[in-house]
């Protein structure tokens, strides 16, 4: 068993699944997203993608760049969830942007676990 | 991916940038979690955005105050742990950071990316040059006033420190590595199209030869100049198809060869190399004795030329085993002893001898070599080795009838094969006629015809170079005689003082072509000539109307010509 391998591969379904948690429920209704669950979803993610950082080969280029693909998209969430909340109205429009921009994170984070789990299969060690 | 210096960094950093997000995701949660008041004393708590707000202005240290209402003393509470742990958290990243500029695999990773873009933006022809020294910097001044840019790869950074002071203008760029290095003779754009000669010039002969290896393979086509101090390591670079093999010890035989039976061709060569002005009549060596000290690599040289020339020569040598190299009739006429002790000179017949010659490899012994045989015998002749081009001085004032220097030979010789190739061609055409009368008249025209010191330049007939010239050939079917380079622009019944050297067409070499071979496309000429008339023979291959006047004797007419045109 190799550790870095549980530790990559837990931040990284674990980045998958928070996304799904927030992702999941009405597209138009922000109370049944929790906030909590972003905050977590962008944390998480964040680890994820330093974890791959630094790695030549060609599946890790490919992994950090659906990573980075999934944090810029929540990270935009967050930032029009804020502006809605201070700024502007948060009404109907701006909810489904954000949870939709969070559900473009989660089909990235899927990708990430597919190419990871076809990485861990190919390898024969 | 190459950009490994991109990679370095990302991968060291990894550590600190999670210890951030972790300490800022604690720092965050525990804010959001924590009870606090607003001003009309009402529970509140905050919200995700105000924490990372605070937490962001606290852990850089700016801390603007507690918003957006003061603070309860758990939220205090919480905050005085967090600023410990988000600040440390920040001064753990930035030093990491600010270690990693400093990194001297990094820098070293910049520095090569910056060399590697820089050369592939330079988009005219340039050399690579292996190793920075003497030799190489005169060929680097050389070819730079010659515009043809330069590239240095140098294992020590001491040496490039050197070029880079030496301020070279355009910018010679140089990358620190190994010189047989495939990967950075392609970082140095081996493989360019521009990449026009490789030179590499070390005194190890198998790094030479390791380097001719790596360079062919990577590019057949690009031309190798490549010293070689032994005939078997010459043959294996000839046998490479290395353009220019250069064995100093063997140059400077040649020189001597030419010294004593063709005095003309040397003159011819120096002028061509730059080194002299033009001189007639000059003398050759005497013919005599000789006396040679020192029976190296040099010396066994010269002891073949002297034989094949039937001079009788008696040499010193203070080491033994050389006798073993000699064949057996020949070792009676060698002394074992150090060449400058008086008696040893005296039993050697230095009062006897027209010359002495002074091959060792140390400059101060060839010097106190030729002053002691000349307190013996102050009629003789005195020829010499120089080492170290430093010395150059030391040698001037000792008043030395002939100094070789190896070196200079080197400089002189690599330069003209890479940037006067015309001139070198023409060079070796001269040698092929061992007759010494036929450098004699080439000299004595020169000198004779056009001046001292005519300078050289060369017209390749082409759409470029030879606009007019080619225009008329081409599209009017003039048939252009050589001639009409000579003629001058003031009056064109008068001939200007320029010489045709040689023409080259395809295979064929013409030297000394006569005014009226005819001119063809592609067909390139090296002239001799004075300035006035290198202008111009310029402006009769370059300017219609200037070649219209040497071709017919009367101005072009362009205006008349529209008209009848228009009729």
């Amino acid at each position: 068993m190799n550790f870095d391998k549980v530790i990559s591969g837990f931040f990284i379904i674990l980045a998958m699944t928070l996304n799904f948690g927030f992702f999941y429920g009405d597209l138009t209704d922000i109370t049944v997203h929790s906030k909590f669950e972003l905050f977590a979803a962008i944390v998480v993610n964040l680890i994820a993608t330093i974890l791959k950082l630094g790695d030549k080969t060609q599946m890790g280029s490919v992994l950090l760049a659906t990573s980075l693909v999934a944090v810029i998209q929540l990270i935009a969430a967050a930032t029009i969830w804020a502006m809605g909340a201070y700024v502007y109205v948060l009404d109907r429009e701006l909810v489904s942007l954000i949870i939709s921009l969070s559900g473009g994170a989660l089909a990235a984070n899927v990708v990430s676990v597919i190419l990871y789990v076809g990485d861990t299969l190919k390898s024969k060690r | 991916m190459n950009n490994s210096a991109l990679w370095i960094v990302l991968y060291r950093m990894r550590t600190p940038l999670l210890v951030l997000v972790l300490t800022y995701s604690i720092a965050i949660i525990g804010l959001v979690v924590i009870d606090g008041k607003n001003d009309m004393g009402e529970v509140y708590r905050m919200n995700i955005f105000d924490a990372f707000y605070i937490v962001t202005y606290t852990a850089t240290t700016i801390g603007f105050g507690e918003i957006p209402y003061t603070f309860t003393a758990s939220q205090r509470i919480w905050m005085s742990m967090i600023v410990y742990a988000t600040v440390m958290g920040w001064f753990y990243s930035l030093g990491t950071f600010i270690t990693l500029l400093q990194d001297k695999l990094l820098l070293s990773q910049l520095a090569q990316n910056k060399f590697e873009k820089y050369v592939k933006n330079i988009n005219q022809h340039f050399l690579i040059i292996l190793g920075y020294n003497y030799i190489s910097s005169e060929i680097i001044k050389t070819a730079i006033a010659s515009g043809v840019r330069v590239v240095v790869i140098e294992k020590d950074e001491e040496k490039v420190r050197e070029l880079n002071l030496e301020n070279y203008t355009p910018h010679v760029p140089s990358l620190i590595a190994d010189v047989h290095d495939s990967i950075a003779l392609e970082k140095a754009g081996i493989r360019s199209k521009y990449c026009k000669a490789v030179v590499a010039l070390f005194s190890n002969d198998e790094l030479n030869l390791k380097v001719a290896l790596t360079t062919k393979f990577l590019n057949p086509n690009v031309k190798l100049a490549i010293k070689s101090t032994t005939n078997s390591h010459a043959e294996d670079l000839r046998d490479l198809g290395v353009d220019i093999v250069e064995n100093p010890f063997e140059i400077i035989a040649e020189l001597i060869q030419m010294a004593i039976t063709n005095p003309d061709m040397r003159v011819l060569q120096r002028w061509v190399y730059g080194s002299d002005r033009l001189k007639i009549n000059s003398k050759s060596v005497p013919k005599g004795k000789y006396v040679v000290c020192g029976l190296g690599r040099m010396g066994k040289v010269l002891f073949h030329i002297l034989k094949e020339n039937g001079i009788d020569a008696t040499f010193i040598e203070p080491r033994k085993k050389v006798l073993r190299d000699l064949p057996a009739e020949f070792r009676s006429e060698v002394i074992i002893g150090s060449a400058d002790e008086k008696n040893l000179l005296i039993k050697a017949g230095i009062m006897e001898a027209v010359a002495i010659i002074a091959s060792t490899d140390n400059d101060t012994q060839n010097l106190s070599i030729l002053t002691s045989a000349r307190r013996i015998n102050p009629n003789i002749f005195t020829i010499a080795r120089e080492n170290e081009v430093e010395d150059i001085s030391v040698f001037k004032n000792a008043k030395i009838d002939l100094v070789f220097i190896p070196a200079r030979v080197l400089i002189k010789k690599t330069t003209n094969f890479l940037i006067a190739p015309y001139s070198n061609i023409f060079l070796d055409l001269c040698k092929k006629h061992v007759d010494p009368i036929f450098a004699q008249k080439i000299v004595t025209k020169l000198y004779n015809e056009i001046s001292h010191n005519p300078e050289t330049f060369g017209i390749k007939i082409t759409k470029e170079k030879a606009y007019a010239v080619h225009h008329f050939i081409k599209y009017k079917n003039r048939k252009i005689k050589l001639g009409i380079f000579s003629k001058s622009l003031i009056n064109r019944d008068e001939n200007n003082k320029i010489l045709p050297l040689i023409l080259l067409r395809g295979e064929e070499k013409m030297l000394l072509p006569s005014g009226d071979v005819e001119i063809q496309i592609d067909d390139k000429i090296l002239f001799a000539s004075n300035e006035v008339a290198r202008n111009d023979a310029l402006d009769i291959a370059n300017n219609l109307y200037e070649l219209f006047y040497a071709y017919y004797g009367k101005e072009k007419n362009t205006i008349k010509e529209v008209f009848k045109w228009i009729k």
